[in-house]
């Protein structure tokens, strides 16, 4: 954690120590077999930190085995630990009597080619586990309602007034669950003319009872896009979990499980829970699925799925509209003039625009400056395969996912394996666009710098004894100068649109690599606008306002619009502490 | 007289100097306008003669918002969505209610603004309390008369707001509120004591209020010159009227909650240029010009009940403070005899 002290100091971690929680190994045995008796290893573990040495970290313990295990091999060792629940804190832990329990148990890490691949906790990042059959028992108190990844087995009511809930799920590589005695519980069942049946759980807030269609239908639509567009859900049931609020539980996947989130008041053209729950229950795809080192590429889960969740919201045709929360977060306005669009605000721009040299993605998710792993992670990539859909069509970056998650699923990718399915695929080398988005931190910014015409042929000096400025040019011919720069580090061939004031429009290709360019265009008629990249292929490009200029600005106009809009708050402000005189 | 006789008479007073209105209205404009025009550059320098700003002036071009945003500072900083329509009003009273602070530049501007109200008040009380016309002269005599009177009053205004928006604030929201909150699962809830304290709290800004404004008409109508006295004497006031000081308050807080509810329905929306522009311009004006109104019935009506309760209409203590002509001019009108 001590790296989210760098960004964010001391109040981060300012919460009463009996708010905090801990996992502690008992005992850890090789239990008696036929030939030898139990070995108890409990004392052999040692603390490692093989992130960054730091001492003070028991995030990771390392117990040597008294034998080597041989490739196929079973070995079977007996864990004992003790798990005291958090208040909530980085989405797992108790608020009242909401219970989520995540990462509540010590995991096993995942054996590489290279070797163990385990890494500290670190809070910036999430998890990576290998898959495996998880046969859960979990004891509350009798009627509270339970939800845990998998399906529920049996139940039994025990006389201390307790009940064992049995929950068994193979092939998944996390547990989490959660218990309620608040909780509203929803079943629905997806039905698909070509995949396959799952039985849909809906945990919900009793204040948000009104909401269960929507939570129902984002998952739905999940389940209905990300199969037809990647590949099947496998699983039998997938449980959407309502948080409690204030329970910071919110947003987050686990193996068939996930959290949503909502509001109390939650107006019905933005898209929340909507937005939320369609993200994580795409995270049973990419995470779930695909089951890649989220410590060192989370990119390629989180990247994956906001691109695929801003897509489903677009092809759903949800209503998504800018909003604001007043008084205390509680009171919801709509902006209905403020349309959101996947482009930019489904793919993130406006986040990514702020912390886009923060690192290169290629670095490893866990090595990230803190608090920019987001706009790394999930905006970046979003955007960039927004913009590779835009270069090489919907169908190709279709294929490309359903090829990679149809290769991958349930294995652990790296992102070479992604890159090499996307050469493949596309049947083109795409490098040279994944080193600057992926391997690089440049960014892109391609602009128009200057555009003018003049009379064709007769500017210049002239005159007998002093040079006199002349302008002795065929008025009705014109040369036209359109300089388009590369302001931005990064590359990307881009298209140029000029447009003549006759009406005529002419288009470029520029392969984008030199600092500058010049088109030069002798014309009956005068420039009247010129665009780069008029198609907005390339949705990374930082700052869009710079890649147009005309003739014809609307910019006093426009400006004066905003500046009255602007001065009536203003005088708002000012009659509003005028409360005070 | 009866409450709503009161609250008439306090609209007659306000209705009878409509230059009072006027001006303050002007003086509100005026104060905007630079500040206007510095962001109109802002954002005149950011679109250059960018294709963008078709979409900028048709309606809202929110990608090109939102890169503005990313490199914005000062008052560039505070042109965010929150300023359309009636979002405006929501986000400034919340601020209010939240106790978040004003950015520097707005900051600064709002307190010239309470400076001018400072300065125009004792005019404007003395004009409701005449209740007949005092001309200019007149108005700016008692404004420049009351003035610094009025000021060392705003150092009691300062330390009592300061209170409270600095402990009692801080203690019910901060302390209490997070307390009540802290093991609570349900947002209804949590809304509803959430409210709960903000009727405690605006409850007590209102009682703060209505002391100061009594302090501020027993200032003008008994020309007091003590502020710690003219306070006393307005809680005093408060105290012992407080049925009729209070109804009074709660009427023309209606009226003001209509003038707000009228402005959800009918602010502006983005709109577009040209004559929807000019129009959504005018109904935002109109909505200032309705709110300083109502603040003017506030402070006439309250002038018209203490008057009503403790002198008679029109009383003032002080004569029209009328400033002398200069020596030239009275010489030539034959007023000061040669010497």
């Amino acid at each position: 954690m001590r790296e989210y002290l760098l960004a964010r100091g001391e109040a981060f971690l300012s919460r009463p120590p009996e708010d905090w929680g801990w996992i502690t190994v008992t005992k850890i045995e090789l239990p008696a077999t036929e030939n030898s008796a139990a070995i108890n290893l409990t004392s052999d573990a040692r603390y490692i930190a093989p992130d960054d040495d730091n001492k003070d970290d028991e995030t990771v313990l390392s117990v040597l085995l008294p034998e080597q295990v041989e490739p196929g091999e079973t070995l079977q060792v007996e864990i004992e630990w003790k798990s005291k629940i958090p208040r909530t804190f980085s989405r797992t832990g108790v608020v009242g009597d909401f219970f989520f329990i995540a990462q509540w148990f010590p995991k096993i890490g995942v054996l590489e080619t290279s070797g163990w691949n385990c890494h500290q906790f670190h809070v910036g990042t999430e998890f990576y586990a290998d898959y495996g059959v998880y046969d859960v028992r979990v004891t509350v108190p009798k009627g509270w309602i339970v939800g845990a990844t998998g399906v529920r087995q049996s139940l039994e009511n025990n006389s201390d007034g307790t009940s064992t809930h049995q929950y068994v799920q193979k092939d998944v590589h996390d547990f989490a669950w959660t218990t309620s005695p608040n909780f509203i519980e929803r079943i629905e069942r997806f039905e698909h003319e070509s995949l396959p049946d799952v039985e849909m759980r809906l945990l919900l807030q009793p204040e948000h009872e009104g909401q269960t269609e929507r939570h129902f239908r984002a998952t739905r639509t999940t389940l209905a896009r990300y199969g037809e567009w990647f590949g099947a859900y496998p699983y039998t049931q997938l449980t959407i979990v309502d948080p409690a609020w204030q329970s910071g539980a919110g947003g987050m996947e686990y193996p068939t499980l996930f959290t949503a989130g909502t509001s109390w008041l939650a107006p019905s053209k933005v898209t929340r829970p909507e937005g939320v729950t369609i993200h994580e229950a795409g995270h049973q795809f990419w995470y779930g699925l695909i089951g890649n080192n989220e410590f060192e590429y989370a990119w390629l889960d989180e990247g994956l799925n906001t691109f695929s969740t801003a897509k489903a919201i677009e092809a759903e045709d949800l209503p998504n509209y800018h909003s604001a929360r007043f008084f205390g977060g509680f009171l919801p306005y709509v902006f209905q003039d403020i349309p959101r669009s996947r482009a930019t605000d489904g793919n993130r721009l406006s986040g990514y625009r702020t912390a886009a040299r923060s690192d290169a993605q290629s670095t490893p998710t866990f090595q990230y400056w803190p608090g920019t792993g987001g706009a790394i992670s999930y905006n970046k990539t979003a955007l960039w395969l927004h913009t590779l859909e835009r270069h090489l069509g919907w169908e190709n970056v279709q294929k490309i996912l359903s090829t990679f998650f149809s290769r991958f699923k349930f294995r652990h990718p790296l992102p070479q394996d992604f890159f090499a399915t996307a050469n493949e695929v596309a049947n083109a080398d795409l490098d040279w666009f994944f080193d600057q988005v992926h391997r690089s931190s440049n960014v892109f910014d391609y602009g128009i710098q200057q555009i003018g015409s003049r009379p064709q042929g007769g500017r210049g000096f002239s005159g007998d004894r002093e040079p006199i400025f002349a302008d002795r040019g065929n008025n009705e011919q014109f040369q036209t100068d359109v300089v388009v720069r590369r302001y931005g580090e990064a590359i990307f061939p881009v298209d140029i649109l000029v447009t003549f004031t006759n009406g005529e429009e002419v288009r470029e290709t520029w392969d984008g690599v030199a600092r500058w360019k010049l088109f030069t265009y002798q014309r009956a008629a005068q420039i009247l606008q010129a665009e780069v990249d008029p198609d907005s292929v390339l949705l990374l490009d930082l700052n869009r306002t710079n890649n147009s200029k005309t003739m014809k600005p609307m910019t006093s106009i426009a400006t004066t619009k905003w500046m009255l809009k602007w001065m009536t708050w203003l005088q708002d402000v000012m009659l509003t502490y005028a409360f005070f005189v | 007289m009866t409450i709503t006789q009161v609250f008439y008479d306090g609209i007659q007073r306000v209705k009878a100097a409509p230059a009072i209105l006027i001006g303050i209205f002007l003086a509100t404009l005026i104060l905007a306008l630079p500040q206007g025009l510095i962001l109109r550059d802002m954002l005149r320098a950011h679109l250059g003669d960018s294709l963008a700003a078709e979409a900028v002036a048709t309606g809202v071009n929110f990608n090109w918002w939102q890169e503005f945003s990313a490199q914005a500072k000062g008052l560039g900083a505070t042109f965010s969505p929150t300023i359309i329509g009636f979002a405006a009003v929501l986000d400034n009273i919340s601020d209010l209610l939240d106790n978040r602070s004003l950015t520097t530049a707005v900051a600064g501007i709002t307190v010239i603004y309470l400076a001018v109200w400072t300065f125009l008040l004792g005019g404007t009380l003395d004009r409701y309390a005449r209740n007949r016309p005092i001309r200019t002269a007149g108005f700016f005599a008692a404004a420049g008369i009351y003035f610094f009177r009025f000021l060392r009053l705003a150092i009691i205004n300062l330390a009592i707001y300061a209170f409270m928006m600095g402990v009692v604030h801080s203690w019910l929201f901060d302390n209490l509120y997070e307390g009540w909150i802290r093991d609570l699962n349900e947002e209804r809830t949590a809304f509803f004591l959430r409210t709960l304290l903000y009727v405690v709290f605006v409850s007590g800004l209102v009682i703060c209020n209505i002391v100061l404004d009594y302090a501020k008409i027993r200032t003008v109508v008994e020309d007091r010159r003590s502020m710690i006295g003219a306070t006393l004497a307005g809680f005093r006031f408060v105290v012992r009227h407080a049925r009729r000081v209070i109804g009074l308050y709660f009427l023309n807080s209606l009226v003001f909650i209509g003038i707000l509810a009228s402005y959800a329905i009918f602010a502006p929306s983005v709109g577009g240029v040209g004559g929807s522009m000019w129009w959504g311009f005018l109904i935002s004006q109109a909505y200032i010009l309705a709110r300083l109104w109502i603040k003017l019935v506030f402070l006439s009506s309250q002038t018209a009940l203490f008057q009503a309760e403790l002198a008679h209409a029109g009383y003032t203590a002080a004569p029209l403070p009328i400033a002398p002509d200069s020596p030239a001019a009275e010489a030539i009108a034959g007023k000061t005899p040669r010497q």
